[in-house]
């Protein structure tokens, strides 16, 4: 069963430093964040296509398709409906639709799946132990980042032994989709039960196994593998600094907020 | 790569303490007698006795134990007899990582192990577990290598120049650059072995490295274990099935904490009553002379053959064909096989009808036709898959880790749809129908119990199933009431299964699903991780299911299993099914059984020596007895 969303392509993205992947991952979150406007988010998507094609991480992409597609349509609905600005364009009993209503919440959607996008490209082109190196190059101690990295690696695990359990439960006659929202959640009883203590054994065998493999020896590991910055990393540096500079002075200016009216 | 290292390495752990203080890590090892290593045991342990916290008896009690550099240790016992604890006493997971109360001396090449941490002792002793899943982190194969000398400081230069060479010696070159989780499970445990063969340690401890493998992976490590002990390393296997061990140079059984019998293989070996009291799986071999009156010990199939011949002075030319015709026994067992099944001539004439009584020949429980099985996107699971099972069948299916066996047996319940052809349940096309619907005609017990129960009793556990039918709860009394016999649980029926043994567990697995009253009942390597009590106890239950004319599909990889209870044998290798048919032809298909690495047992090996059928150790020597009988008349 694969077990990361990792894809072993080795292109030149694949080959940055991990320090520079984190930052390229952070740059894209803070550039989301600045703006609100769909247009002014499609600089970012476009960068997110090309990067995707370079790094040739489509599979995992189509895997997510579904996610990023239904993502937007709940999003916009919701905030549509909380959102108060700007002349009504529909005016329905309880339905005030305005232009930047509609903007707003095409926008909050858009946002989102860029930044499921951006995960799931850093996730396909990082390895876990350059994940971990990343995270000790900002300073995280190496216990600590080490363990959140890991994280990554079990979650795929968890969903498997879900399926499964959902699959014996069922199996007993057991129908997991009865009444309504609340009472579905309920009948998921059964099945979070087993994996959750799945996941305690599991975390028991691990938790031996490291320490049985030398992990928490308390002094700094060395790396079998050498990261040292290159000119790409500078390169690549340079560039996602000046896109998040952009971002914000887009934000600072207000070029991209909806205008009103 | 040099791999007897035979004493301890510390080089590793003081080079990190140049660049950092902190480390205490070799320091605490101290060597308590000022002896050069190379003459100290290997391993030494003195009066160890443990307690878990929280628990009532101690696990271990007072263990003596010490281990020769260069010597290999089998240690036996049913599961709970103390193994497991044993093995993580040496390298300090007892008491360092599981809590409890701790007395005795533990010494490695002569240091004491007193006050270290389990990192510390890492590079000394190399762990190896039965969960291979739990031990490997890394995205490489390389990098899993390197995993313990980078947490031990190791410089880069000395870790590159160990990868390659560990990969080497478990013959896994060419794998640095593959992902662990793509790896069959006997590559997981070799590469699991190489990680730990790269520190050069001093000793290393198998506990049930082989336990979740398929008999390829099995076949592999064992093998690999074989050429670690000639070169040299100090080995501690933890086992449960003895014929694995018959090459150690020592024996441990233990039994409630304690070490029972020890010595070597052949005084241990021919002690069948104790081992069988132990929950250890006595070798079939020595069971066969036993019955025949003989007492004593064969490593091999040769010497076994050997020790008949002399004792019941039956010449070698008494194998001749013609032989066969006169060994009575040989052909009536055959001869009821065929009766059995015979999907050959007819493939659904699998069944006695006498003894089942229930639909006819035409009419199955289940069957595939033309089936064929892919994922999205992904390489073909099961290819044009023909498959009948009748009322009343005990079929076998075996084959290799991924050659589709549980891909198979879940179309039959309605967990996969086939991608083509089709899946018929009681005559009902199964894609009509939803599994939940179905699951009281086809139950299917998963391979682990875990994934299923979740209840507080074992009681409420067994009624889950029977009121998602909506059954009055007299009905579901009763059911309860009835499986709990079934599967010997009475005395367990207020108590929570979580707290269960392992083989508990797994009846109480096969009790929930037995309470639907399935007429045909699959289940997915029921003995898995069971000592040989326990897998006797739930294959006898499965047999008196069989009985009461349930048909049984088991998925497994135990060939005493399979030639003991199964009637019908299915062969599968990718995807496809090589053979189907009565089980004592099954395990006469040499050619095939060697290419899926399926050995049939030891009995049936020798029991063809002497041209005779026999698929236990009891059938055996009444073959050999009314062979000698003729013999003489």
């Amino acid at each position: 069963m694969q077990t990361s969303l990792y894809l072993d392509r080795g292109t030149w993205i694949h080959r940055l430093h991990p320090a520079v992947k984190l930052f390229a991952l952070f740059i894209m979150f803070w550039s989301v964040f600045w703006v609100d406007h769909p247009l002014a988010l499609l600089p970012v998507a476009f960068v997110m296509v090309l990067l995707a094609q370079a790094s040739r991480s489509w599979p995992n992409f189509y895997a997510f398709r579904w996610f990023l597609i239904l993502m937007i349509p709940p999003t916009m609905v919701e905030w549509m409906a909380v959102y108060r600005g700007g002349a009504p364009v529909v005016n329905l009993w309880i339905i005030h639709l305005s232009r930047q209503a509609l903007l707003f919440g095409f926008g909050r959607g858009l946002k989102l799946a860029l930044l499921l996008s951006s995960s799931i490209l850093f996730l396909s082109t990082t390895t876990i132990e350059e994940f971990t190196t990343s995270l000790v190059t900002f300073r995280m101690p190496h216990r600590v980042a080490f363990a959140m990295s890991l994280a990554f690696r079990l979650v795929p695990l968890f969903m498997d032994s879900a399926l499964t359990v959902v699959q014996a439960q069922s199996l007993r006659g057991y129908d997991f989709n009865q009444g309504n929202l609340l009472e579905r959640m309920k009948r998921y009883v059964p099945a979070v039960i087993p994996v959750f203590m799945g996941a305690l054994r599991r975390a028991n065998n691990m938790a031996m196994a490291l320490e049985a493999r030398g992990f928490g020896l308390g002094i700094t590991p060395t790396s079998f593998i050498e990261y040292r910055l290159e000119r790409r990393d500078i390169v690549a540096l340079t560039a996602l600094s000046t896109m998040g500079a952009a971002y914000f002075i887009i934000y600072y200016t207000g070029y991209a907020a909806i205008a009103a009216g | 790569m040099k791999l007897t290292a035979g004493h301890p390495q510390l080089t590793a752990p003081s080079a990190s303490r140049e660049r950092d203080r902190q480390a205490v890590s070799a320091d605490k090892l101290v060597d308590a007698t000022g002896d050069s290593p190379q003459t100290q045991p290997a391993v030494e342990l003195r009066s160890v006795v443990f307690t878990y916290s929280g628990a009532a008896a101690p696990a271990l009690r007072g263990i003596d134990l010490t281990l020769k550099p260069g010597e290999m240790v089998g240690i036996m016992g049913a599961s709970g007899a103390g193994k497991s604890t044993l093995a993580k006493c040496l390298n300090r997971l007892v008491p360092a990582f599981e809590r409890g109360e701790f007395s005795g001396v533990v010494r490695i090449h002569g240091r004491t192990l007193e006050g270290a941490r389990v990192s510390d002792v890492s590079p000394l002793v190399g762990m190896v577990f039965q969960d291979f899943e739990a031990q490997l982190f890394s995205t490489n194969v390389a990098l899993e290598i390197a995993f313990t000398m980078q947490q031990i400081g190791m410089p880069r230069e000395e870790i590159a120049s160990r990868v390659e060479p560990a990969l080497a010696a478990v013959g896994l070159t060419g794998f640095a650059h593959r992902d662990p989780t793509s790896l069959s499970g006997g590559e997981k445990q070799r590469l699991a072995i190489a990680a730990v063969l790269a520190l050069r340690p001093g000793v290393i401890v198998l506990d049930e490295p082989t336990t979740d493998l398929d008999p390829e992976g099995k076949a592999e490590v064992f093998a690999l274990i074989r050429t670690l002990r000639e070169q040299g390393l100090s080995l501690i296997v933890i086992e449960h099935e003895a014929d694995e061990l018959r090459g150690c140079d020592r024996l441990l059984v233990l039994r409630d904490g304690e070490v029972v019998a020890q010595g070597p293989p052949a005084s241990v070996m021919t002690q069948l009553e104790l081992l069988e009291n132990c929950g250890v799986h006595p070798p079939d071999l020595n069971r066969a002379l036993a019955i025949l009156g003989i007492r004593a010990h064969a490593a091999t199939v040769d010497e076994a053959e050997a020790l008949i011949r002399r004792t019941f002075s039956i010449s070698s030319d008494s194998t001749a064909p013609f032989r066969m015709m006169t060994a009575q026994n040989h052909w009536k067992i055959v001869d009821q096989a065929v009766r059995r099944t015979n999907p050959d001539e007819n493939p659904i004439l699998a069944l006695d009808q006498g003894d089942v009584g229930r639909g006819s020949p035409a009419s199955p429980l289940a069957e595939a036709e033309r089936l064929y099985f892919s994922y999205p996107l992904g390489p073909r699971v099961l290819d044009a898959i023909n498959f009948c099972i009748g009322p009343g069948e005990f079929v076998a299916i075996v084959g290799q880790n991924g050659s589709g066996k549980t891909t198979l047996a879940k179309h039959l319940v309605g967990l996969l749809t086939p991608t083509e052809g089709r899946v018929l349940l009681e005559g009902c096309d199964r894609t009509t129908l939803r599994p939940a619907e179905t699951a009281h005609k086809a139950g299917y017990v998963f391979q682990n119990p875990d994934h299923q129960i979740f209840a507080s009793t074992v009681e409420a556990e067994i009624a889950f199933g029977p009121r998602n039918f909506g059954l009055s709860e007299d009905e579901v009394e009763e059911r309860v009431a009835e499986v709990l016999r079934a599967v010997n649980l009475e005395d367990a029926r207020e108590r929570d299964p979580f707290l269960l043994s392992k083989g508990e567990r797994q009846r109480l697995a096969v009790a929930s699903v037995l309470a639907l009253r399935p007429r045909l009942l699959i289940l997915d390597e029921p003995t898995t991780g069971l000592d040989y009590r326990e897998q006797r106890r739930m294959m006898g239950l499965v047999s008196e299911l069989n009985r009461a004319g349930i048909a049984i599909v088991i998925i497994t990889h135990t060939p005493w299993l399979v030639a003991e209870y199964a009637k019908r044998a299915v062969l599968m290798r990718q995807g496809r099914i090589l053979f189907d048919g009565p089980v004592d032809k099954f395990f006469q298909q040499d050619q095939l059984l060697r290419q899926s690495s399926f050995r049939p047992p030891e009995v049936t090996l020798l029991a063809s020596r002497f041209g005779l059928a026999a698929l236990s150790p009891e059938e055996f020597a009444s073959a050999i007895r009314e062979l000698a009988d003729t013999d003489k008349s």
